[in-house]
């Protein structure tokens, strides 16, 4: 039983064998076939079915089947049509139009149009989502002049909307049976009634969700499946047992434990697809509180950015699904990312050491320098492995830091509102433009308490700020890029938080389940591609 | 025999019982506000509420009023059944509470009845044959499962059974995916709870196992057993009858003290396997800061062993008029 | 009290238990000396099975921890909890008890029914609760296997005082002017030591049992190596590498057993009219 780090060939092969099927011409490639029941596990169960409020994993995944979103995306994160036929923006960046698609019915019967884009820009994300709030906060009305068009009108050009324009992030909800009602306590977040190629058949709440083929969907050829059938069940082992005894083909987002992926990824009817998460960029954060007296001094968190080895935590807490974290900016936002000119800090414990004692701090008593306590977010097991390696790391190079643990809801209010912390441990997720997911961390002006994930280390650099805000209205995109670039530069010299791991999720299916991922959005989109052979 | 000490007796057995839960009451609403944070800032880390939208959730579960007004409110739901409501849940509190009940009462019920008669087996079977090897090799059995803790029992199984001898199931009520109905439903419940009701009963089986061996002993060494030996019944009726009966007593007292002992593990054993219990419920409760929840377990759970207390007391009465009831 | 001790000696699964205890203690003990750097450096490579390399004589967890180490250290963590958490609710049991057995009427009434409320809840239902309120820690831990063990106590020490509190030697303690308090402590308490005593082996081996399984769920104490925390942890890789269940998992029986056989040793001890035949 050695080491079970599913090696990067294996995902290759697997990627290179998708590509493969894909680049075939027409005629070779496999038709799909019609009909069967496609299956699903997934946890935890969703307290709604629809995600325009909610940024939540579960909720995102099962509604984006039901309701289909104005664009869909390639691996590239290029937006594709899908509701919108098609869209340009005017120069100057303040007004973007969009082509509806003509003929497309809710599935109540009723016409799909430009009003229930408005509505759902206006009234929903811009009010209730998480994101949506600051993605949308430039955009001032939407124009309907025709049941096909809208047109955002905005105050000062938005480049990041774009690339959050699919269903599971920006979910165009029926004006017809949410306008005038309270939103988050409609009956239709229940029964949902949406545009896309599964309907909506029964809910059994924490147990299953059951979809079916949308007959009347605007493309007249998908989906393929009879049934899209989703069970919620909490135990890990037994999701790998249903995938492997055919009760499901799929399970998306790494819901499996790390050694059953390695074990299944080896059996000769499963496959494993690591594609399809670039539109969430995961990635784990450390920040430091910049008010806590040692870590206010940059050469303590240069020091620790030096004794934390981001390759050890990514093979042995994460199981090297992912790479090591470089820079605030996923590897995958391949428009931005860059370790050109980015301080590194390599793993180096007597550096560490080194710059310890030149800021001041030498060991004392018992070879300890000073105290300090890490708090990793409860959410899984792996921030609090990787806080139990940190703590390791800390006792070597003389700082003695103790773990803490506690549940969700204690963590926001310790970190977020009273900022009775010194160091703690985040996943997030960067989504698929820097200024939606990663401006939040370092933006002065994000600096909101009781909000979470927000500014946690209460970083204030104003050449930063500008950086990022200029970066927000910028459309010249490789002027953006340069912009992202400094803006990179600059957090990793100063270091408010160290990013540790850039993670790799994995959806593992059966074989026999085809075209489940095509494109940057993978499970979290409509699916209706998917199909399953004999 | 006479129906005025009973009556008055039962008065104040309930009357007691009434306190008894007014207490565990008022406790465990005190005791859950000493958590840090509130069921608001566990939503607000998936749902990323807003400051204001913060404020209207508190307001709308009352959270932001003060605290003797927020338990008079929760006091006065009590008298009606009202356990209040479960936003994780999105239902009352009630509700997802009896519709998880029947898994932790087949639980809880089985483990008993399991250890019970295979612990009185057991004791029975060793006091019969008290010093020979077969006696210590029974002792020793019953030992280690006294000494062993449910849930490394529990894992055990499940690396046996599931994993290398895959017959049993490992988590979960029932096989998902399967649309059964009726009997075969009923029996792929049943193989669910196997592991669960044999890993929850071995504590239990040593318990009872012990005290029914001593007890059968104390009994068999007595005159009116030597007495009936001497007058020729023969040894099978002496123990079914005589001894076994008398044997009972403090067997039944025991089961009764149990009750509370086997929620608690009823807790351990739901969370390992995955039941859909009380028990589970209430560990997710603590974890979700889910208060009304978790305030709607403790009050049930309280209720139900004060119930069984009463019951017990009640039984004694009528089984051994001997028994004095201050 | 030395013959109590010869007794207790010449028990066979008395002596049993005590060797299993000293084997556990000197673990405990040697922990330091032999693993100076504590129980959480990772450099060995993960989920080495037993043998598989000679420096790590037990193998390795997932993250490379030696496993020979965290069962010494956990065997620290085990004991320091069960002594703490029994002296606890010893102190409490004990004087709510003696309070009530003594006093009588309203007294034991009051503190009785109160008594009760404490045992409607589930132990272990409450023990969760306490520790994932309060946050784990372990102080909380502590605070939490005390508070749900005493009232057994206190019904024994209760118990106890009500036998004794009509015997001669009291009444004329009372009759001299002695005070309650010293009548409780002095002189009726020692008389009760013997089933004290013999309750604290059990209450220490469930005090373990508890923790143990508290740290399983994931509310142990993060800074502290249980064994708990070892089979916790080790839960994802059952199937594949299930020693990293079994190691800790003997080491908590085997404390467990020790512990309660000692109990029966000193049970037999102390009532020898009970030996069993």
């Amino acid at each position: 039983m050695s080491s079970f780090g599913l090696n990067r060939r294996h995902l290759l092969l697997a990627g290179a064998a998708m590509s493969l099927d894909m680049t075939l011409p027409a005629a070779l490639r496999a038709a799909p076939r019609r009909g069967g029941i496609l299956t699903a596990v997934l946890w935890p169960a969703p307290q709604t079915l629809t995600a325009a409020a909610t940024t939540a994993g579960t909720e995102m995944l099962v509604s984006a089947k039901i309701f289909d979103g104005l664009c869909g995306y390639d691996f590239d994160m290029r937006p594709q049509p899908l509701l919108a036929e098609s869209w340009d923006i005017s120069a100057d960046g303040l007004r973007m139009r969009f082509n509806l698609r003509k003929g497309v019915r809710w599935h109540d019967g009723t016409p799909f149009t430009s009003k229930d884009v408005a509505f759902s820009l206006l009234k929903v994300w811009k009010v209730l989502h998480g994101r949506g709030r600051s993605t949308f906060a430039d955009v001032t009305e939407v124009q309907t002049p025709d049941d096909t068009t809208a047109v955002f009108v905005l105050k000062r050009p938005a480049p990041a909307i774009m690339k959050a324009l699919f269903s599971a992030e920006s979910q165009i909800l029926p004006a017809h049976l949410y306008d005038g009602t309270d939103i988050l306590q409609n009956p239709f977040n229940l029964k949902p009634v949406g545009t896309g190629p599964y309907k909506f058949v029964s809910f059994e709440r924490g147990d299953n969700l059951v979809l079916a083929r949308n007959e009347d969907y605007w493309d007249k050829e998908l989906p393929y499946v009879d049934r899209f059938v989703f069970r919620f069940v909490p135990d890990a082992a037994t999701r790998a047992a249903m995938l492997e005894s055919s009760q499901a083909q799929i399970v998306p987002n790494g819901l499996l434990n790390a050694p059953d992926i390695t074990r299944l990824g080896k059996l000769p009817d499963i496959e494993l697809e690591s594609r399809g998460y670039e539109h969430s960029c995961g990635m784990q954060l450390m920040d430091f509180n910049l008010d806590n007296p040692h870590l206010a001094n940059l050469k303590v968190r240069q020091a620790l950015a030096h004794a934390i080895d981001r390759n050890w935590i990514l093979r042995n807490v994460w199981s090297n699904f992912g790479k090591a974290a470089t820079g605030p900016i996923h590897v995958k936002q391949t428009d931005f990312y860059t370790t050109e000119g980015v301080p590194a800090y390599p793993y180096d414990i007597k550096k560490a050491e080194a710059l310890l004692d030149e800021a001041g701090f030498k060991r004392g008593a018992g070879g300890v320098r000073f105290t300090i306590t890490i708090d990793p977010l409860p959410y899984g097991d792996e921030p609090l492995r990787a806080a139990e390696y940190i703590r390791e790391q800390c006792r070597r190079i003389g700082i003695a830091m103790t773990v803490r643990t506690q549940d969700f809801g204690a963590f926001v209010k310790r970190v977020y509102t009273d900022r009775d912390f010194d160091i703690n441990i985040v996943s997030a997720s960067t989504t698929a433009d820097p200024t939606i997911g990663v401006q939040r961390f370092y933006w002065s002006k994000n600096f909101i308490k009781g909000v979470a994930f927000s500014n946690g280390s209460h970083y204030a650099n104003p050449e930063v700020d500008a950086l990022l805000e200029a970066a927000q209205t910028e459309l010249d995109a490789s002027k953006r890029r340069d912009l992202f670039v400094r803006f990179q530069r600059i957090a990793m010299a100063d270091l408010p938080s160290l990013p540790l791991v850039f993670n790799d999720r994995v959806t593992v299916t059966r074989k026999t389940l085809r075209d489940h991922t095509v494109g940057g959005v993978g499970p979290f989109d409509s699916q209706s591609k998917a199909w399953l052979a004999a | 025999m006479s129906g005025s000490p009973a009556l008055s007796y039962f008065v104040r057995r309930l009357s007691q019982a009434v306190l008894v839960m007014f207490v565990v009451v008022l406790g465990n609403f005190l005791l859950i506000q000493l958590a840090p944070g509130d069921l608001v800032d566990v939503l607000g880390g998936t749902t990323d509420l807003s400051p204001e939208q913060a404020l209207a959730l508190r307001q709308r579960y009352g959270l932001d009023q003060p605290l003797w007004m927020q338990f008079l409110h929760y006091a006065g739901n009590l008298l009606h059944f009202d356990l209040g409501f479960s936003p994780r849940q999105g239902a009352p509190v009630v509700n997802v509470l009896l519709e998880r009940l029947p898994t932790t009462l087949a639980l809880v019920f089985l483990s008993l009845f399991l250890s019970v008669a295979i612990g009185t087996a057991v004791g029975v079977l060793a006091a019969r044959r008290a010093g020979t090897l077969a006696d210590f090799g029974l002792s020793l059995v019953v030992l280690l499962f006294y000494a062993t803790p449910s849930f490394i029992i529990a894992l055990l199984l499940i690396l046996g059974f599931s994993v290398y001898l895959p017959w049993l199931p490992s988590a979960g009520l029932s096989t998902p995916g399967m649309d059964l109905e009726g009997f075969a439903k009923l029996s792929d419940i049943g193989r669910h709870f196997i592991l669960p009701v044999i890993a929850l009963s071995t504590f239990y089986t040593a318990i009872y196992g012990r005290l029914s061996r001593a007890a059968m002993l104390e009994v068999l060494s007595q005159d009116f057993i030597r007495t009936a030996r001497a007058k020729g019944v023969p040894e099978r009726g002496l123990l079914w009858r005589h001894a076994l009966r008398n044997a009972l007593m403090p067997i039944v007292t025991m089961a009764g003290l149990q009750v509370s002992s086997l929620l608690g593990g009823a807790v351990l054993i739901e969370t390992v396997f995955g039941l859909p219990g009380i028990g589970r419920t209430a560990f997710d409760a603590v974890m979700e800061r889910d208060t009304n929840m978790l305030l709607g377990v403790l009050f049930m759970s309280s209720l139900g062993v004060v119930c069984v207390n009463l019951l017990v007391d009640l039984l004694y009465r009528l089984v051994d008029p001997r028994v004095e009831l201050a | 009290m030395r013959r109590k001790l010869k007794t207790l000696l010449q028990h066979p699964s008395g002596f049993v238990g005590f060797v299993l205890l000293a084997a556990i203690l000197i673990m405990a003990a040697s922990a330091g000396t032999l693993y100076p750097e504590g129980p959480w450096p990772m450099d060995g490579t993960p989920t080495l099975w037993p043998g598989e390399e000679p420096a790590y004589l037990l193998g390795t967890d997932a993250m490379g921890r030696d496993l020979l180490a965290g069962l010494l250290y956990g065997a620290r963590v085990s004991l320091a909890i069960g002594l703490a958490a029994t002296a606890v609710a010893l102190l409490v049991g004990v004087t709510v008890g003696a309070f009530a057995g003594y006093h009588g009427g309203l007294i034991d009434d009051a503190l009785m029914r109160f008594t009760d409320a404490m045992q409607t809840i589930p132990s272990f239902l409450f023990a969760v609760v306490i520790v994932g309120v309060l946050t784990p820690s372990l102080l909380t831990i502590i605070c939490s296997i005390a508070l749900v063990s005493w009232p057994t106590v206190a019904r024994l020490v209760r118990a106890e005082f009500l036998r004794l509190r009509s015997m001669d030697f009291v009444l004329a303690c009372r009759t001299m002017g002695m005070s309650d308090v010293r009548i409780i402590f002095r002189q009726i308490l020692p008389n009760c030591v013997a089933p004290i005593i013999v309750a604290s082996s059990v209450l220490v081996a469930t005090a373990i049992i508890i923790e143990a399984s508290l740290s399983f769920l994931g509310l142990g104490d993060p800074n502290a190596m249980s064994w708990g925390t070892m089979i916790g942890a080790a839960r994802p890789s059952l199937r594949t590498a299930w020693y990293m269940t079994l190691v800790p998992a003997a080491a908590v029986v085997a404390t467990v057993l020790a512990l309660n056989l000692i109990g029966d040793a000193l049970n037999d001890a102390f009532n020898p009219r009970r030996r069993e035949r």
